[in-house]
């Protein structure tokens, strides 16, 4: 411990004293009930207050995993988490990097076009979901009259299962790139000058630039945007829930477990809470969301250490 | 970019494409904005004729139809009161847990740090909680609602690093002077780390402006209700009367943007800092 400088005796409670409001809200409202998950997971909780809650043991992960159609339809979503994830990963981190590199450049009008990309960032699903709604508006707004232009023809967010979930994708990558863009940024501005200037001086084109020099020195920003993206498309789902509602066909894992935990099932709150079984899926979406971050962790360390030595 | 003086400049071919693909994805940006101001300014009829085409005359009439129609005074009210009391609190409670941990004045400050970043990769609390206010009998309850937004860890590792570099001398000087603890954190401490302060609750404040799922749970008397659920539920009742949505959804983007341009700096810090460290 480090000293302390203001009194000794009773006085020297005074960080400890201030300190509880904020370590017990933390544990009442995040740690706690967090940890809690794992132990609702075993129960029959309901959103009855006062109902009896009883041990089920593993009931709803058996429910959950191997039990019917539902369980079908279980599986159905946590591939559809998967895909969603993969898409928006992939898209959101190669346009936010090309886009980072491109408003690095000493061009004009970089300040701007930055603040119009980040944006759209912080101003919430609600509204992100709105305006796209309406952009992409199937009687004659701009998205249909740029596909009746080109000859197609589409419903969007009223399309079929498959179509209506790209379009969310596309909503989603729109709403947070810019996140992505910011942080590649602040990698690019920390590769001093002289290193592009050496580069070129050797001889090398944009690209061999890009490859050998740009690339390998943006890993911080490369790992942090990878988990940060795999991490939060695989926890995303308020987008479906402005676009689509619970829909048949495009419901993910996080969807499923706030529709089914609080009687959203049927578009409006009239089906049971199955709290309980809610909890168990979260710790299912949970142990997904610790595998395949853990994996990317261990590739991307891996990597790091073959780059930077 | 190139330097090399020549007679004839060539044409650059790289700055061209540059600027291609920045405007390409500024319509993709600006286009939803723009359409959504367009349509605000339109009456309904002409809207059915041609959603696209730009506003002919000037009709602000749905701006005043969305505030009364959609409740917005008193939503707005709420979602202020639940935004600046739970960032407040958040702001006073977070302030006394960082500096004694970045300093090192309580017996297992790491510990403590760590189980503040430990809960960002722990299930969601969803559930337990929602039980916990349940039992509590805070279900339906402003106060339980805004006790739902006091803690933020990304908000606390921010806070710790930012006290990091406020040089431990000026603890011990300002002890010297006669300062106690909680006067020492208050009058000298706070003003240094006003921009850090500033980050966290700019970043705090519009999660909980633009929060939605926790109104659907814990919220279900409607003079309750803040913007982003009485949005959804103008939604669902004016959902074919566009111009009126979109002057309602616009009312409700501009404190937004403008919170966005004048604290565009201290946001931006915000999220590079804490993706980086957390």
């Amino acid at each position: 411990m480090a000293a302390y400088h203001f009194g000794r005796g009773r006085n020297r409670l005074a960080p400890y004293l201030f300190l509880i409001p904020g370590i017990l809200l933390y544990l009442i409202i995040a740690l706690g009930p967090s940890l809690a998950t794992a132990v609702f997971s075993f129960t029959d909780a309901t959103g009855i207050r006062g109902a009896p809650i009883s041990w089920v043991g593993l009931e709803n992960y058996r429910e959950f995993l191997f039990l019917g159609q539902a369980s079908q339809d279980n599986y159905a979503a946590l591939w559809r988490t998967l895909k969603f994830m993969f898409f928006v990963t992939t898209i959101q981190f190669t346009l936010g990097l090309v886009v980072a590199i491109l408003v690095n450049q000493r061009l004009k009008g970089t300040n701007f076009f930055r603040t119009l990309y980040f944006m759209p960032v912080i101003l919430g699903a609600v509204i992100q979901g709105l305006i796209w709604s309406l952009f992409l508006y199937p009687l004659g707004g701009p998205m249909d009259n740029l596909w009746g232009f080109l000859g197609l023809q589409s419903e969007f967010f009223g399309a079929p299962a498959p179509e209506a979930f790209a379009w969310v994708i596309v909503v989603q990558i729109w709403a947070n790139m810019g996140t992505t863009m910011i942080i590649f940024l602040a990698g690019l501005q920390t590769i001093p000058d002289e290193v592009y200037e050496a580069a070129r001086i050797d001889g090398a084109n944009s690209w061999q630039v890009f490859a050998n020099v740009t690339w390998p020195l943006l890993t911080p920003s490369v790992n942090t945007n990878l988990l940060l993206n795999i991490i939060g498309s695989l926890q995303a789902w308020q987008l479906f829930l402005v676009l689509l509602g619970y829909r048949n066909g495009t419901q993910v894992l996080g969807y499923l477990i706030y529709a089914v935990g609080f009687g959203r099932t049927s578009g409006s709150v009239t089906s049971a809470f199955r709290q309980g079984y809610a909890a168990a899926a979260s710790i299912v979406l949970f142990l997904l969301v610790l595998v395949l971050g853990t994996a990317t962790q261990y590739f991307l360390r891996r990597r790091e250490e073959r780059i930077l030595g | 970019m190139s330097t090399t003086q020549e007679t004839r400049r060539p044409i650059n071919w790289g700055l061209i494409a540059s600027y291609a693909v920045l405007l390409i994805f500024a319509v993709i940006y600006a286009g939803p904005l723009l359409m959504l101001v367009n349509t605000s300014l339109k009456t309904l009829p002409e809207f059915m004729k041609n959603a696209t085409s730009p506003v002919a005359s000037l009709n602000f009439s749905n701006f005043a139809e969305a505030w009364t129609k959609a409740n917005f005074p008193r939503y707005l009210t709420n979602s202020l009161i639940y935004t600046v009391s739970a960032t407040l609190i958040y702001a006073v409670t977070a302030i006394f847990v960082a500096f004694p941990v970045a300093r090192g004045y309580i017996k297992g400050a790491n510990f403590v740090l760590t189980m503040f970043v430990i809960a960002l990769f722990l299930p969601p609390a969803l559930i337990p909680q929602f039980q916990l206010m349940l039992a509590l009998g805070l279900y339906n309850n402003p106060v339980g609602y805004i006790l739902l937004f006091t803690i933020n860890p990304i908000g606390m590792v921010i806070l710790v690093n930012y006290i990091k570099t406020v040089p431990k001398e000026l603890d011990e000087a300002a002890a010297l002077d006669g300062a106690g603890y909680f006067q020492f954190v208050t009058q000298i401490l706070f003003p240094l780390i006003r921009p850090a302060v500033a980050t966290v609750a700019v970043l705090h404040a519009i999660g909980i402006w633009n929060e939605l799922i926790l109104p659907t749970i814990y919220l279900t008397n409607k003079d309750y209700y803040p913007i982003t659920r009485g949005m959804i539920v103008f939604q669902g009742v004016y959902g074919s009367d566009w111009p009126t949505l979109a002057a309602a959804v616009l009312i409700m983007t501009l404190p937004m943007l403008l919170i966005f341009l004048l604290m565009q700096r201290y946001i931006v810090s915000g999220l590079t800092q804490g993706a980086v460290k957390g």
